[in-house]
């Protein structure tokens, strides 16, 4: 396609709004999500795509701060927990009789009441991004999540606060009993967060942050304050936030400290950071991988948190855009229609690497199995093989395979790099 | 009156290590720009190494050797991941240095386990030095602040009477000025990180014994040392020693005296309601000084940042 | 008469003990294009940042359309009617060259702090950054991202962005810093052609720009004006010709 046909198709869409084109990837996310639950139906299945939605959307919520406004918090997770004990409290004055409300409005008021925290504590927090927004970020999450211990009548001390969801007034005779029930309310609240959380970012206060967020001090001389910029945007994650929290309520039915503190922070940046902070979808990425890879690894491994933590310091320090920006740098071959000449270097260079990686963690199970097991009990399950800990003979097998591995791939890198220079090359040799 | 002098021993000691912490934290900030979120993490290395090197040949050989290798280790992170990092801005160093402190907690606990070790203090100074008011005080207590003592006047000097310490006080005050110095510039940031680092591991050994060695004891006193830096002022040495010493009273003085909210309410003229389970602010009647102490760094910080920006010693805006 | 577009009345800055701006007078017509030359040093930046909100005033005057402008925010500044280009280029480099246009209009334009409104739908927005774009002769690069642009054509978006709101008083500082021969002719077109009608005030070493555009020239030397006038006469006076090739001699060596 010509620049010149790029313009017209681009200005097209930016007068025209709403294409075809535009809303094709929401209306395959609603059919999807509607008939996953008949492919996945049994409880555990659904727990995890509950658990998947309400990620998703507490890291998209993330990301209009981290990847929309340049904004790193260590306490976000605050929001999320007010909006979900406060949406606790209120399915508990449903059971006492104190309101009447159907179950699938209460992540509108664990959004407000998110929103309410986020408009306190932004008033001084967005007063700077960056570095300093980031430690603010963390004292103020500390601190709530601290006071959670000893306020006892809001936060429920050290055992939390739970409740039952199944007291508010029934819709079309729902009660919410049953697990897929909640499913579908979740599911439902995933579409219209996301969908308002993207159209958040069309809006002229939604642009400016991404303005603010690339030069704070130019978006001054357009006629934006940027603290105000970067207000209304923290505002708005808090809102969002507090209604990933309330479908956090509506699922679990108990809220407790770690709701708030720091792990729970950090780990929304991990998967945001993982899914990729710089498009819109990566959050969304993020959240579902992440989930899927700590549910099968905790099954698998005590060193789960281990290979994670590698996973993403390997992440910020080689692959800054996430998994998202892997997908999106593969655009340029794809157009180019040169995608599959990259096939036969990435199986070189990437299968040996990655059953290379597979026998260091290997070698990291063995040694961590000598240690804990114990004593006289020296076999144990990997890979889908009973192996022997004390025997030199496994030792060596792991240890060949990972040399051999990564040496394959080391050996394979400058052939993949040539492949991936080719493919991002025209063959016209002009400028696309 | 001798309740006072020992918490006012006590809170120097708690002040002192915090301030061996943000030092460090302090001078690499200032001179890079990089928030170390792991700072705290090599602290607890340098209690780990030094444990395992005093469970083979004893406590004061680790006193030395550890905070050398932790040193070594930071530099090595700021040569092979934080300048790798270090094109992509200031936020994703930050969300490195935070990656890092995950890891390195995950790593202590595959190495050493979930469990606190056995780190002891050495027994050549596990005796009474003198009593106050029948209260003793351990010989390792004032070890632990001539220790940190030694290091602040150290730092001092190098600070004032080196060439390297001139180039340094010169960033903390202008850091653009750095940028102009020339070549030897990513070999001082290499440096400001080692040493940064291995102060925070010399903390780790010296407080290990005390506070107790486990994996989280990064956590428990990382984000207290953010605290103090943004109570202090940014990029202030005076602010943070400041800031340390206070937060370590603060602390220390909230854990031993126990008032209860309750007495202050009443002198405030308030009425204890008769059940105390009906009403939303139950709390207020049952919460004691000792509980509220740990939140008090934060609640200083938040009156900080909203009444004075630019922190106790801080020249830029925090 | 009415009260000039900008005006400042015994302007002044000091950097610690270092007095920058020593008392400057200056008053600058409406629709008048008026260059501030001097040697490295002589607190041209410094003056521009004072007018514009950048740094605060030691003391003195700064009107804007005869009001004060005394310690309005930037932002405030450049809702009055005030907008400037940055010496080092200052654009939005991860948004597309079309979305940095596209954000100089939305205070222009009245979307404030709008998030129930959707930038795509609104045609005056949409239509006027296109305008823009084709006038700054980027419509070709509309899609890329703005830090992937040659240095000339970031300095042309830059220009593009200060002059996107319709401000009637731009300022420029040294818009053709850095720049080949050519490129230099084009961005003069540039500003000849965009600042048509409004005040324009511009910082410039390139002497042939300078004569070229401007209608008033003042020289400003340590931190003073040492003569104002029509570029003839500027270049004609003895005083400015000791003075600032002097300094500038110096300020070389």
């Amino acid at each position: 396609m010509s620049a010149v046909d790029q313009n017209r198709a681009a200005s097209r869409a930016a007068a025209g709004g709403l294409s075809l084109a535009a809303l094709a990837p929401w209306i395959a996310a609603i059919v999807a999500l509607a008939l996953l639950p008949l492919v996945f139906s049994d409880n555990s299945a659904i727990t995890i795509m509950n658990q998947m939605a309400i990620t998703i959307v507490f890291a998209l919520a993330y990301n209009m701060l981290l990847g929309q406004g340049g904004m790193l918090s260590f306490g976000h997770a605050v929001y999320m927990g007010l909006g979900g004990f406060f949406s606790v409290h209120l399915m508990n004055w449903m059971e006492d009789d104190l309101v009447a409300l159907p179950l699938p409005l209460l992540p509108i008021f664990g959004g407000l009441f998110g929103l309410l925290f986020a408009m306190l504590i932004g008033s001084f927090s967005t007063r700077k991004a960056g570095t300093v927004f980031a430690m603010i970020s963390l004292g103020v999450g500390e601190l709530i999540a601290a006071c959670s211990i000893i306020v006892v009548a809001f936060f429920g001390g050290e055992e939390g606060v739970s409740g039952d969801r199944t007291y508010g007034v029934p819709v079309f005779g729902i009660e919410f009993i049953r697990h897929v029930e909640v499913y579908y309310l979740t599911a439902f609240w995933l579409i219209v967060a996301a969908a308002l959380m993207y159209l958040f970012s069309r809006t002229p206060v939604g642009r400016m942050a991404n303005a603010v967020r690339d030069n704070p001090e130019r978006a001054e001389f357009v006629g934006y304050s940027a603290r105000w910029v970067r207000y209304v945007s923290f505002c708005a994650s808090g809102f969002f936030a507090g209604i990933a929290g309330a479908l956090f309520a509506v699922n679990y039915e108990i809220l407790t400290e770690e709701n708030l503190n720091l792990a729970t922070s950090g780990t929304i940046l991990l998967v945001t950071f993982l899914g990729g902070v710089g498009f819109f979808y990566g959050p969304v990425i993020g959240a579902v991988v992440f989930t899927l890879l700590a549910t099968v690894l905790k099954l698998q491994t005590e060193l789960w948190q281990l290979y994670v933590g590698a996973l993403f310091v390997a992440t910020v320090m080689f692959f800054p855009g996430g998994l998202a920006g892997l997908i999106a740098i593969h655009a340029t071959p794809w157009r180019l229609g040169k995608l599959g000449g990259l096939a036969v270097p990435y199986l070189k260079t990437l299968l040996p690497g990655v059953i290379g990686l597979l026998a260091l963690c290997a070698a990291a199970e063995l040694a961590f199995h000598n240690r804990e097991a114990p004593a006289g009990e020296s076999t144990m399950g990997l890979f889908w093989m009973e192996v022997d800990t004390h025997s030199p003979l496994t030792w060596a097998v792991v240890a060949v395979v990972a040399v051999g591995g990564l040496w394959l791939a080391n050996r394979g890198a400058p052939a993949l790099k040539a492949a991936w220079d080719e493919a991002t090359t025209p063959s016209d040799g002009g400028r696309s | 009156m001798s309740l006072i002098l020992l918490n006012l021993i006590d809170g120097l000691v708690t002040g002192l290590l915090l301030f061996m912490l943000s030092s460090g934290l302090t001078l690499i900030f200032s001179m890079m720009g990089v928030l170390n979120f792991a700072h705290a993490s090599f602290y607890m290395l340098g209690a780990y190494f030094a444990y395992q090197i005093s469970a083979a040949i004893g406590f004061w050989p680790g006193l030395i050797v550890a905070p050398l290798i932790v040193g070594v280790l930071g530099a090595l992170v700021e040569r092979y991941g934080l300048r790798r990092v270090h094109k992509y801005g200031h936020v994703p160093e930050l969300i490195f240095t935070f990656g890092l402190a995950l890891l390195i907690e995950e790593i202590v606990k595959f190495f050493w386990g979930t469990a606190q070790v056995p780190f002891l203090k050495p027994e050549s100074l596990a005796f009474p030095l003198f009593h106050i008011a029948g209260n003793a005080v351990e010989a390792y207590k004032i070890f632990m602040i001539f220790i940190s003592m030694a290091i602040f006047i150290g730092l001092l000097l190098i600070l004032t009477r080196t060439r390297v310490g001139l180039i340094i006080q010169a960033a903390l005050s202008h850091p653009q000025t750095v940028e102009t110095l020339g070549h030897n510039v990513p070999l001082i940031f290499m440096g400001v990180f080692g040493v940064g680092t291995a102060l925070a591991g010399l903390a780790g050994v010296i407080a290990g014994p005390v506070l107790g060695t486990f994996p989280g004891m990064a956590i428990v006193l990382g984000s207290i040392v953010f605290v103090t830096i943004v109570v202090g002022g940014l990029g202030s040495l005076w602010g943070a020693l400041a800031a340390s010493l206070l937060i370590g009273w603060i602390t220390t003085f909230a854990a031993s005296y126990n008032v209860g909210l309750a007495d202050i309410l009443t002198a405030l003229g308030f009425e204890r309601p008769e059940d105390l389970s009906e009403t939303i602010f139950r709390d207020a009647w049952t919460l004691t000084l000792p509980q509220i102490g740990p939140i008090l760094p934060y609640l200083l910080m938040v009156l900080i940042l909203v009444f004075r920006p630019y922190g106790l010693f801080g020249k830029r805006e925090v | 008469m009415s009260a000039p577009a900008l005006e400042l009345r015994e302007l002044r800055k000091s950097f610690g003990k270092t007095e920058i701006i020593r008392g400057v007078n200056l008053a600058i017509g409406r629709s008048e294009r008026h260059a501030i030359i001097g040697p490295n040093g002589a607190g041209k930046s410094t003056l521009f940042n004072l007018i514009t909100g950048r740094f605060p005033r030691s003391s003195g005057e700064i009107l804007l359309h005869g009001q004060d402008i005394e310690g309005l925010a930037p932002y405030e500044i450049n809702r009055r009617g005030l907008s400037r280009s940055f010496q080092i280029t200052n654009i939005f480099p991860k948004m597309t060259v079309f979305e940095n246009l596209r954000c100089a209009l939305l205070w222009p334009q009245g979307h404030r702090y709008s998030f129930w409104s959707l930038v795509s739908k609104d045609r005056a927005l949409n239509e006027g950054a296109e305008r823009i774009l084709e006038q700054i002769n980027l419509t070709e690069r509309r899609n890329l991202p703005a830090g992937v642009l040659s240095y000339a054509e970031q300095r042309a978006l830059e220009i593009g962005i200060t002059i996107a709101g319709g401000a009637d008083v731009i300022m420029l500082d040294e818009p053709t810093a850095g720049m080949s021969h050519s490129e230099t002719e084009y961005i003069v077109g540039l500003i000849r052609d965009v600042t048509k009608g409004k005040t324009l005030v511009m910082v410039e070493h390139d002497m042939s720009v300078v004569f070229g555009l401007a209608d008033r020239i003042s020289v400003l030397v340590y931190g003073e004006i040492i003569a104002t006038g029509a570029p003839e006469e500027v270049r004609a006076s003895p005083k400015v010709q000791e003075a600032y090739l002097g300094a500038a001699m110096a300020a070389e060596h």
